[in-house]
């Protein structure tokens, strides 16, 4: 079934160059010698079904209103060794804690910009600074509690950052739900009590949310809700998911209101108050009287509130600065700079158009490289540069230069691929990582992920919102590898 | 509980209890409608179900934007017509997804199999319409089943089951009100065969034609049929059981809200179920029921409003 694979220039996770199964996948690809074809594919419409009835779905804005789609699901895994999974861990932790550092200072003493550690440019000139952040500091000096890091293994098999996700980062509910999913319509593929479970999540993020809790009230007392800016948003399935599976109530912002710096919740029992919210809405629209007067999804008063410590936001406002595109090529300095400590997850090579050396190296290879706008996300606006045409590249240089603040580029990276079942074959699939990191008293990561994986041919794009699809990740509890 | 999800969950057990009654109106309405020749040969057989399900003169309109439609296909799966079955479902179905943390996993997913079901199907007026309205009302059932015994019992289930009484309450009386614009043909008299057959598919429409003839010897008749939809303490579709319960679940929904706040709709409730208890089954003759019917519909109206102005959306005066 899988002599005819044909593996693409970087490395497949579960093959090697001469196609015998990694160590990590020996032992499910031993399980899936006996399938054939249309085993996985029936395997992988149950699956689908699965999905589909239970409203795994998110939302499609360029649709009709409102319309849903499952998430493509592959049911063929990512599976990470155990010794590999603990540097990605480790390496994880490392560069949350340089995050958080950087914050505390970018809102406090910006000794930063002192040391020449970040240019000025960089710092102020993106969108995410808050200013409303000047000289207040979070409970336990914690202000990025839930972050998801992108991950790609490259050409030469080391894993490497390619975004920080510190605002609202989403996809957690899919990692939980592909689980249930795969135990449901594959459970003959699992290694036996070899893949960690990632059930604990929803109890891990109560706690984290409660840690860092205002003083005032104790840990028992705690009144924690999710707020979502409602069901048509993106995400909402997520956001339901996170408020079932927490035990606490899921608010939009017209079920809250603000009197005398408290947090109260509108209830048919009266007002209760609140103490920690876990915001799914971004920074601009919490508060309509501190950030933009029309928003009808945030909650008047509640900037101050948080200011006053009555209430705690997860994440904190103004944390878009950690994990702005421009701001990501310092990171592995911060780690320098802050903890004392090498990177033990590189970055990818970046160039920023910003810094003037880089901004001619830049212009001189836009052929060759993949260039980003810093205000997007969701995969939109990337032109990859071996792709594109002389004139999209000649366009795209007379808009880096004519705003420079929102460019990046980085060399094509050939990154790893998983056999994926698209029309009867099984093809090789670029796909990415993106861990869950929370942050309360200490840190603590999923152990699994968000795998996501192009499913387009050809394509280096994985974004659900391109056409992406994803897969469940299993990280080996004990290592199984089989030297060699 | 927070109070948009206990008015959520309100319109939630009201919806699904619509999509029921129309399911069940537009049974008998499209047999009925086979059986006279055709489903555009009596058009006064869906003129009633339509204008109960609040659609009059949409069918209209529909007609002329579309002039193939069938008046089942409007009532059932057009997604223009605001009170089709369709469009009711679609909309217990995004309010479920919305209370999706309020719901067992069992309730979510048999309202989005049912969802489903119906986006798949059509069209409404080939054979096999038996089988999909059975199919919905054994869904809407499982739903409820599923809720009364997956659900955690607090006040939400209240919020749930007042919806539903309310529904039918509205529903029934609806239905019952129905017959009065289907005049009889000349030369048929109150009471003659096609008299007994308008009022048998009332019944029908109702779903309270077995038990009808369980505790009626004497072949439907208007003044037993309207008594029975009404007056009944045991039939679980009557206006007075309907009223009861809703009146019954109110109390338990509102048990520790503050009742300053309550007591408005309370002493609505406690009225209206006084005055059907001690009615005068005179004032349900041919003549005089559609007047009572109207009267019985403003005071569900009113109480709903209140519901909304006094529990669902209160502002506070003050806090603390």
């Amino acid at each position: 079934m899988l002599s005819a694979y044909e593996q693409l220039a970087g490395p497949d996770e579960m093959l090697d160059r001469e196609g015998r199964a990694r160590p990590a996948y020996a032992e499910f690809a031993s399980r899936l010698a006996s399938w054939t074809i249309d085993d996985i594919d029936v395997r992988q419409q149950r699956a689908e079904l699965e999905m589909l009835t239970g409203g795994i779905t998110f939302t499609v804005y360029e649709d009709d209103a409102g319309a849903e789609r499952i998430f493509p699901f592959s049911i063929l895994p990512r599976v990470v060794a155990a010794a590999e999974w603990r540097m990605i861990e480790t390496g994880l932790i490392q560069r949350v804690r340089a995050l958080n550092a950087f914050l505390a200072d970018v809102y406090s003493s910006q000794r930063c910009i002192s040391d020449g550690v970040i240019p000025v440019d960089v710092l102020f000139g993106g969108a995410g600074l808050s200013l409303r952040m000047v000289d207040f500091e979070p409970p336990l000096g914690v202000y990025a509690h839930i972050v998801g890091t992108d991950l790609i293994r490259d050409q030469d098999g080391h894993f490497r950052v390619i975004e920080d996700n510190a605002r609202t980062p989403s996809g957690v509910s899919y990692v939980i739900e592909n689980r249930r999913v795969m135990l449901n319509a594959v459970p003959d593929l699992f290694p036996e009590g070899a893949v960690q479970s990632v059930d604990d999540y929803a109890e891990r993020l109560l706690e984290t949310l409660i840690a860092v809790r205002p003083e005032h009230v104790s840990h028992d007392e705690t009144r924690v809700v999710i707020l979502t800016p409602g069901g048509y948003n993106s995400a909402y399935f997520e956001h339901a998911f996170l408020a079932r599976e927490m035990g606490v109530e899921l608010v939009e912002g017209h079920d809250l209101l603000v009197h005398d710096h408290t947090v109260y919740l509108r209830a048919t029992t009266g007002l209760e108050p609140v103490h920690v919210i876990y915001r799914r809405i971004d920074d601009d629209f919490i508060d309509p009287l501190a950030f933009r007067p029309d928003s009808a999804l945030g909650v008047a008063g509640l900037a101050d509130a948080y200011r006053a410590g009555r209430v705690t936001l997860a994440n904190a406002p103004g944390v878009g600065v950690a994990d702005d595109k421009v701001v990501y090529r310092f990171v592995p300095d911060f780690i320098r700079y802050y903890l004392g400590e090498e990177p033990i997850l590189p970055n990818i090579e970046t160039y920023a158009a910003v810094l003037p050396e880089d901004m001619e190296r830049m212009c001189a290879n836009l052929d060759q490289l993949v260039t980003k706008p810093a205000g997007e996300s969701g995969g939109y606006g990337i032109v990859i540069g071996p792709q594109a045409s002389d004139e999209e590249l000649r366009a795209l240089e007379e808009r880096v230069r004519a705003d420079p603040r929102n460019w990046i580029a980085q060399p094509l990276q050939e990154f790893s691929t998983i056999p994926t079942l698209l029309d009867g074959k099984l093809r090789a699939r670029r796909s990415d990582l993106r861990p869950f990191i929370l942050t309360g008293e200490s840190s603590w990561v999923l152990p699994g992920g968000l795998t996501r994986v192009a499913l387009r041919d050809g394509s280096y794009i994985v974004n659900s919102s391109q056409g992406g699809g994803s897969k469940d990740t299993w990280v080996l509890r004990t290592p199984l590898e089989r030297d060699g | 509980m927070l109070s948009r999800v206990a008015e959520n969950l309100y319109w939630f057990g009201r919806n699904l209890e619509r999509v029921e009654n129309i399911s069940r109106m537009a049974e008998v309405s499209y047999f009925a409608s086979v059986e006279a020749g055709g489903l555009d040969a009596d058009p006064e057989i869906w003129d009633a179900v339509i204008t109960a399900t609040g659609g009059h003169g949409r069918f209209d309109e529909a007609r002329e934007a579309n002039p193939d439609i069938s008046p089942s296909e409007f009532l059932l799966l057009s997604t223009e017509n605001p009170n089709s079955l369709r469009s009711t479902l679609n909309y217990a179905r995004s309010l479920a997804r919305q209370l999706r943390e309020h719901l067992s996993s069992d309730v979510w997913e048999e309202i989005n199999r049912l969802y489903l079901e119906v986006r798949r199907a059509g069209p409404a007026d080939g054979s096999g319409m038996a089988e999909f309205y059975d199919s919905v009302r054994r869904s809407i059932a499982a739903i409820f089943g599923l809720f009364d015994n997956t659900v955690q019992l607090d006040e939400g289930r209240d919020w749930f089951r007042c919806g539903i009484f309310m529904e039918r309450a509205d529903m029934t009386s609806r239905i019952i009100d129905a017959k009065s614009y289907v005049a009889l043909p000349a030369g048929q008299t109150v009471g003659g065969p096609v008299d007994r057959v308008h009022w048998t598919s009332v019944l029908r429409s109702a779903g309270a034609r077995q038990a009808f003839r369980m505790t009626h010897r004497a072949p439907p008749s208007g003044p037993a049929v309207a008594a029975m939809l009404v007056l009944s303490e045991r039939f679980p579709r009557s206006l007075r059981f309907c009223v009861r319960a809703f009146r019954r679940h109110y109390e338990g929904a509102t048990a520790l809200t503050p009742p300053a706040v309550s007591v408005h709709v309370s002493r609505e409730l406690a009225l209206l179920d006084l005055d059907l208890s001690s009615l005068d089954e005179r004032r349900l003759t041919e003549e005089r029921l559609h007047d009572f019917l109207d009267t019985f519909q403003a005071r569900l109206i009113g109480i709903d409003e209140h519901l909304h102005e006094q529990i669902f959306r209160l502002i506070p005066s003050s806090v603390g």
